[in-house]
């Protein structure tokens, strides 16, 4: 009984988001007929600011803002939550910066794709090609990350082995992504988001009831606390650092390269600002910031704060931290809201994978089936672009699935470089490419390949300055070999100066 | 809904990003002020509701104070015009 009242919230759930793929698969088929690419991979660009803060919120927030971090959270303590909370400015930074722009002048190129905007600003099909590399080579990388994630929790909460687990959900996900497009993906990212507060708040409340209460808890942090730095042993939950004994809790340097690599920097990853060309006006772009930045805030916020207050719940885990959520759901909880609140974490995972697939795919059929075409000057039948986009979607989100059953190391390995790679590799091609007229492909191409170089091999080989985060080292130097190429490189013609700068003519 | 041509939507574009990076940056110096700085100045000894004043203030106080910016810099400085070309004939503005 207990499984089906866990299993029926989940049910329910999947069979939701896969109506929901079906129905708009079938709404915009006249819209698909004339411009397939369009329409499935950016969906028309016809997002309200609802759905556009909601999507972007719930593809950055990944398995890790439900699992890890809490995790994490639980063990240090509230300077974990101050960490956590640069995110933030994750929503409002890349629409603000880079929202209105890139919608004006996608618009005007017919771009789809961030590659078809980089091509665009620098014309060159060497750093297209390396954009759509990296693009499809981290993407993959984190949809795996993201599917074993999820197939762990999904296995753990149902009592169900890991690789059914993985299949049924991973069914439910590239189905709908591969049927309905670019808004599905939008749509139920929307009810994923949604669902995802809802599981925070009937989380919250199972953790301060089973805890006795906030003073209670608050106590046993206390205690905790205090334990730990008399005997140097633990951290202290109640500092930033611990700078009285104990273990410390987080370097200094590693809450400020934070602000990078889950600040500022986010807005160069392409699964967000992809986005910004999927909006219908400026009134959507204007929402999206708002309530994108109350519901991340209140998402990051929220879970890391719980994951807290629940050392007032358990007082130890064993083994690793990631398991510290998995547990209260399905021990603290009433089976009911435990299978409504598991779908937090899922969603979170679903929502992520969604987006990368759907961007690597268009990665694939626009920025290299359909380009070739384009150079070829061969005309396109939209039919055949529909079936061949359906087939690479699908085909991608197989192969995830099936390398997810038992992810190799390299994959595992690779994954923890993608989420600062991203950025490293398209921070600064996009923010000088739009911002500086002088930037130019050789300076983009230096940049990207640069940086990238920098960011892994320091990552692959642990080097660091300090406890500064690599990310640090890779933005750094990706802005240096930016510059130089740019003085080594042509200037940028009049033609594309006139369309991304109508300001300096 | 205003009205502009290509070349002034580009000079209001660049004012916004501005003032994205300028309410980004408010943020980040509020944040660690909040946070170390007052955690700093008192410890751990100030409480907001049982808990650490220093965390209360930057968590909460810098995602209240975000809500608060952007709203205001959406109202202020962001302004709406047509993303769709309307004056491709006189393009260069």
């Amino acid at each position: 009984m207990d499984v089906f009242m866990r299993m029926a919230p989940v049910v329910i759930f999947f069979v939701i988001l896969l109506g929901m793929g079906l129905y708009i698969q079938k709404k915009s088929s006249d819209a698909k007929a004339q411009n397939f690419s369009k329409e499935y991979f950016i969906g028309g660009r016809s997002l309200g600011g609802f759905v556009l803060a909601m999507t972007l919120v719930a593809t950055y927030s990944s398995v890790s803002s439900f699992l890890s971090g809490p995790g994490v959270a639980w063990e240090k303590g509230f300077g974990w939550v101050y960490y956590a909370s640069t995110q933030v400015v994750a929503a409002f930074i890349v629409l603000g910066v880079l929202g209105k722009k890139m919608a004006v002048i996608g618009r005007r190129t017919d771009s789809v794709t961030v590659i078809d905007v980089i091509r665009a600003r620098y014309h060159s099909e060497t750093l297209a090609n390396i954009s759509a590399v990296v693009i499809i080579v981290f993407f993959t990388t984190t949809m795996l990350g993201q599917f074993t994630g999820g197939a762990q929790i999904f296995s753990a909460a149902m009592g169900i082995d890991y690789t059914a687990a993985l299949l049924i959900f991973a069914a439910v996900v590239v189905l709908y992504t591969t049927v309905g497009g670019f808004t599905a993906v939008a749509v139920t990212d929307t009810a994923c988001a949604i669902i995802m507060l809802v599981g925070m708040c009937c989380l919250g409340y199972a953790v301060i009831t089973k805890g006795g209460g906030m003073e209670n808890i608050i106590a046993t942090i206390n205690e905790v606390s205090r334990t730990a730095v008399e005997s140097g042993t633990g951290n202290n939950m109640l500092s930033p650092y611990s700078e009285s004994g104990g273990i410390p809790t987080i370097p200094l340097p590693l809450y400020i390269t934070q602000w990078m690599l889950c600040g500022v920097c986010t807005l160069g990853l392409p699964q967000s600002n992809v986005r910004c060309l999927s909006y219908k006006d400026t009134k959507s772009v204007h929402k999206a910031m708002i309530y994108g930045t109350i519901v991340v805030g209140a998402m990051m916020v929220g879970m890391h704060m719980l994951g807290t207050l629940s050392r007032g719940v358990l007082a130890s885990v064993e083994g690793s931290t990631d398991t510290v959520v998995p547990i209260l759901i399905s021990q603290y909880m009433h089976p009911l809201l435990a299978g409504l609140t598991i779908i937090g974490p899922l969603a979170a995972t679903m929502s992520t994978i969604s987006s990368l697939l759907i961007s690597g795919s268009s990665a694939i059929v626009k920025d290299m089936y359909l380009h070739h075409k384009e150079v070829k000057k061969e005309a396109v039948d939209q039919k055949k672009v529909a079936s061949i986009s359906l087939i690479v979607t699908a085909i991608m989100g197989i192969a995830a699935v099936a390398i997810a059953i038992s992810p190799p190391s390299i994959i595992v390995w690779i994954n923890m470089f993608a989420f600062g790679g991203l950025q490293t590799a398209f921070f600064w091609t996009l923010v000088l490419g739009f911002f500086w007229k002088k930037a130019n492909a050789t300076g983009a191409i230096c940049g990207m390949v640069g940086g990238l170089a920098a960011y892994c091999v320091t990552m692959a080989l642990g080097i660091k300055i300090s406890t500064f985060h690599q990310i640090s080292i890779g933005i750094v130097v990706a802005l240096v070999c930016f510059l130089i190429g740019t003085a080594a490189g042509k200037p940028t013609d009049d033609e594309t100066g006139r369309l991304f700068f109508p300001e300096k003519y | 809904m205003e009205k502009m041509t290509y070349k002034e939507k580009f000079i209001q574009m660049n004012k916004e990003a501005k003032a994205t990076w300028i309410v980004a940056a408010i943020i980040i110096v509020y944040w660690f002020l909040s946070g170390f700085g007052v955690y700093a100045v008192w410890g751990a000894e100030w409480t907001i509701l049982g808990m650490p004043a220093w965390f209360v203030l930057s968590c909460f106080g810098s995602w209240i104070l975000s809500m608060v910016l952007v709203a205001l810099m959406v109202k202020k400085v962001f302004k709406d015009f047509d993303l769709e070309e309307e004056d491709i004939g006189k393009k260069e503005g």
